[in-house]
């Protein structure tokens, strides 16, 4: 039982790697069917919409950062790895705003993502505009990964 | 930081001279022209779009005959070349290659004509190749396919479904047609998708043994008219041919490849002249005069009044634009502000009645994508390569020479920040020191403090730096609302919510839980006091004059309150800044990811592990760099767009686009 500590927190920072991966990774491959469609008739915005298909690929990466934190205050990178049952717990629930938003919001952003990469391709002088779109959701992300950070780094200061 | 002033301008010229005005104002690029969409009965339009679309179906011409030269004589570039920017043509050149211009029109078309043979003959090949596919079971048959009998004998060639064997295909026939016995089947060859086979039949019972192979899904052979083994050789001798064919028509047009230049010369000039007679169509003429109107910007007023006087028996008014004129938007910035108008541009052009933005924008921009992406080894990375560029590539367009500029600036202030936080290439100091050297003391302390260990303190600088941000583009709204003599808005919307944001802010920090979380102490109770009266005087300022336009007083306090309830989009702004935590500690985390599974292969592993982690390292950073400096430049700009400008820009001004020389690839010097 004394090992489940160590147990719940390294599943939270595969969690959250993990569901922000498959997030980005979805999203990524969505913007990117429509990016491609946009490239096979005017090659010369490949740039523009390559941007705009990279957006939602950085949930994935929030999410490593996230489990990266984590690994490394758990001690599984090195270090010891004597974490409570409680602590496990926390750490876990500290992982969760990243791996459940990121999931959602990497998807949502690829479908705000796609609308812009079509406006784009009609309109290539709005490009700022466009970015705009997706970057909104992204805030959410942001959010969700502020907050898992500072809950794991306050975590590891606490005496349970 | 200025909209450029613009001046209205009408030039009435004589006739004989349109030519070389309007060639004359094209070349000098500063008058934007409007067309004008009525008639009277002295000045009257004339409509030239014909000629001009027939000059843009020459420059199409010479464009697809460019990249149809690409595609068979692909020109050298090196990766960078794209930054060169137009060649430079002087005006005797240019005007030589005009006389050559029918001459490369031909060339053009010529190669454009090749291309159609060549495309012609590739998509014969794969054709011919399923009919020699087709034919090959039939090889061994030594009959024309379409040989239908002699007189007292008919023959039926085909195939049946795969799989029936030449009994199975003899039972069905007496099944089908049993009256029938001078019928002999011979098989051809036999293949898992069909069976070739050939009868022969009497032509008495020619009819009842059609029948019974409509029943057992007979088909008819591919039609040859000769036997399969000389239809086979034909196709194979049509194949080469094509091929020949094929080798040839390349050779031809790889011989063009010495006239690329004049190509794109060619493309030039018809897309030239077709803006030019895009223009003409939209002047009003009477007999003898016509005339221009459009925008010129103030400071070349009078040099083109000049010149054109000068030149040509012409008149040249110009006037200061006035109310109700919309005149078009062109920015003029210093060096350090320009690369950021692209920005504003891309948001939208300042109004009329708006200042122009960029200075403030160029400020908080290099500030905070050097936040975002803080780390001193990328921000180098970042200021080498876009200066060597600058340096190297003298004739870059001047557009692509502003976005280099704004990425070297906001590489010095990435460099500026990574020092700051102590991150050069996230931990490479300290890694490469412990793994290679055993020295583990040695680390690059941040002249500030490290974002990792203190990302709480971290936290409460980006909402200072958002605060910032945010009051200085109140303060805009103010400076516009002065500019403009509306001092009173200016009050009502700048001061009054300076003194209720500010004062709930320095009321906040006064409370214990709030300065515990942001480590500091709390304010005395004297400033709590100062700034809860600050905030009760803004918010009953606010509910008053925020809904001023309503006449009616009840419906003006409600709208009031509801702008009063604007606060909570300022702690939504504010908050959004935690972007520059989330996304500095994105780098440096990411980096230390690369850093440590570089280590972790080098570790006693001698001069392969050294490799190794050089490879990890250059591929980690690049790609770290990449996708970082990509996140940094988006949220930059959605922290402009969003939080500062909707504090107080609009936009919606028409950019200025002057009647110039639009070219692709050349610009012609000229000597005047």
């Amino acid at each position: 039982m004394e090992n489940l500590g160590v147990f719940f927190a390294l599943a939270g920072a595969v969690c959250s790697a993990l569901m922000s991966g498959i997030g980005s990774a979805i999203g990524v491959g969505k913007a990117g069917q429509a990016a491609a469609g946009v490239v096979t008739d005017d090659p010369s915005k490949f740039s523009k919409v390559l941007i705009l298909q990279l957006l939602p690929g950085t949930q994935g990466i929030y999410g490593l950062l996230i489990a990266f934190i984590t690994l490394t205050q758990i001690g599984v990178m090195g270090g010891s790895s004597d974490i409570s049952f409680a602590k496990g717990l926390l750490y876990f629930a500290a992982c969760m705003p990243m791996a459940w938003v990121g999931l959602f919001s990497a998807v949502q952003q690829a479908n705000a993502a796609i609308s812009s990469i079509s406006l784009v391709n009609k309109k290539p002088d709005q490009f700022g505009k466009s970015m705009i779109f997706p970057a909104m959701v992204e805030t959410y992300a942001i959010l969700a990964l502020l907050v898992s950070i500072l809950s794991i780094f306050g975590i590891a200061s606490l005496n349970i | 930081m200025s909209v450029l002033p613009m001046k209205r301008v009408l030039i009435v010229g004589l006739k004989k001279d349109r030519k070389r005005i309007l060639e004359f104002l094209q070349h000098e690029g500063v008058i934007q022209v409007e067309a004008q969409n009525s008639d009277d009965d002295v000045f009257k339009r004339q409509d030239r779009s014909q000629a001009s679309a027939q000059f843009r179906k020459n420059a199409d011409i010479a464009d697809s005959a460019l990249e149809i030269l690409g595609r068979h004589a692909p020109e050298k570039s090196g990766l960078l070349d794209s930054l060169n920017g137009r060649k430079e043509l002087s005006r005797e050149q240019y005007e030589t290659k005009v006389l050559s211009r029918d001459d490369i029109l031909r060339k053009a078309q010529e190669i454009v004509s090749l291309d159609k043979e060549y495309e012609d003959s590739r998509q014969e090949i794969p054709k011919i190749e399923s009919r020699i596919v087709a034919l090959r079971p039939w090889a061994s048959y030594d009959l024309p396919l379409d040989f239908e009998g002699t007189k007292s004998a008919a023959v039926f060639t085909g195939s049946l479904p795969g799989g029936t064997t030449l009994d199975q295909a003899e039972a069905m026939l007496k099944e089908y047609a049993p009256d029938v016995d001078d019928c002999e089947i011979n098989l051809i060859s036999q293949e898992p998708e069909q069976t070739c086979v050939f009868l022969i039949v009497g032509r008495d019972h020619e009819e009842e043994v059609r029948e019974a192979l409509r029943k057992m899904n007979f088909a008819k052979p591919p039609l040859e008219s000769a036997d399969p083994v000389q239809a086979g050789k034909d196709l194979e001798a049509r194949r080469e041919e094509l091929e020949k064919n094929l080798t040839s028509i390349d050779g031809k047009i790889k011989e063009y490849e010495g006239d690329r230049e004049d190509l794109k010369f060619l493309s030039d000039y018809f897309s030239l002249r077709a803006d030019k007679y895009d223009v003409i169509s939209g002047l009003e003429q009477s007999g003898t005069v016509f005339i221009v109107r459009g925008w010129v910007e103030k400071r070349y007023s009078d040099a083109l009044e000049k010149s054109l006087t000068n030149k040509f028996d012409c008149v040249y008014e110009a006037d200061d634009p006035d109310e109700k004129d919309d005149p078009p938007v062109a920015l003029k910035n210093n060096g350090f502000v320009n690369p950021v108008e692209s920005v504003v541009e891309s948001y939208s052009l300042p109004n009329k009645t708006e200042f122009d933005p960029s200075s403030l924008v160029a400020l908080f921009y290099y500030f905070l994508f050097g936040m975002m992406l803080s780390d001193a080894g990328y921000g180098i990375i970042m200021v080498v390569a876009c200066g060597l560029l600058l340096l190297k590539k003298k004739h870059m367009e001047p557009g692509m020479r502003k976005t280099m500029k704004m990425f070297f600036y906001c590489g010095i202030s990435t460099t500026f920040w990574g020092f700051m936080f102590g991150s050069f290439f996230g931990d490479a100091v300290q890694v490469i020191a412990t793994t290679f050297f055993g020295r583990d003391d040695i680390t690059l302390k941040p002249l500030w403090f490290a974002q990792l260990d203190d990302p709480m303190r971290m936290l409460a600088f980006c909402f200072l730096v958002g605060i910032i941000h945010l009051f200085i583009g109140l303060g805009a709204l103010a400076y516009n609302d002065i500019r403009n003599h509306q001092y009173l808005d200016a009050f009502y919307d700048v001061v009054l919510w300076y003194m209720f944001v500010g004062g709930c802010i320095l009321y906040l920090l006064t409370l214990p839980m709030m300065a515990s979380m942001l480590e500091m102490n709390p304010l005395s109770h004297t400033v709590g006091q100062i700034g809860k009266w600050l905030a009760i005087i803004g918010f009953i300022g606010v509910v008053l004059t925020g809904g001023r336009e309503s006449k009616n007083w009840g419906k003006r306090i409600l709208k009031g309150l509801y702008s009063a309830y604007g606060i909570t989009s300022w702690l939504s702004d504010i908050l959004s800044y935690s972007r520059l935590l989330a996304l500095g500690l994105a780098t440096g985390v990411i980096a230390q990811v690369f850093n440590k599974m570089g280590s972790m292969v080098a570790t006693g592993t001698g001069v392969v592990g050294v490799i190794a982690f050089i490879l990890i390292f250059i591929i980690g950073h690049i790609l770290n760099l990449g996708i970082n400096a990509l996140g940094a430049y988006v949220h930059t700009n959605r922290l402009e767009y969003v939080e500062f400008f909707g504090k107080f820009y609009s936009g919606g001004g028409e950019k200025f686009t002057p009647f110039a020389q639009n070219t692709k690839y050349f610009k012609v010097k000229e000597e005047i």
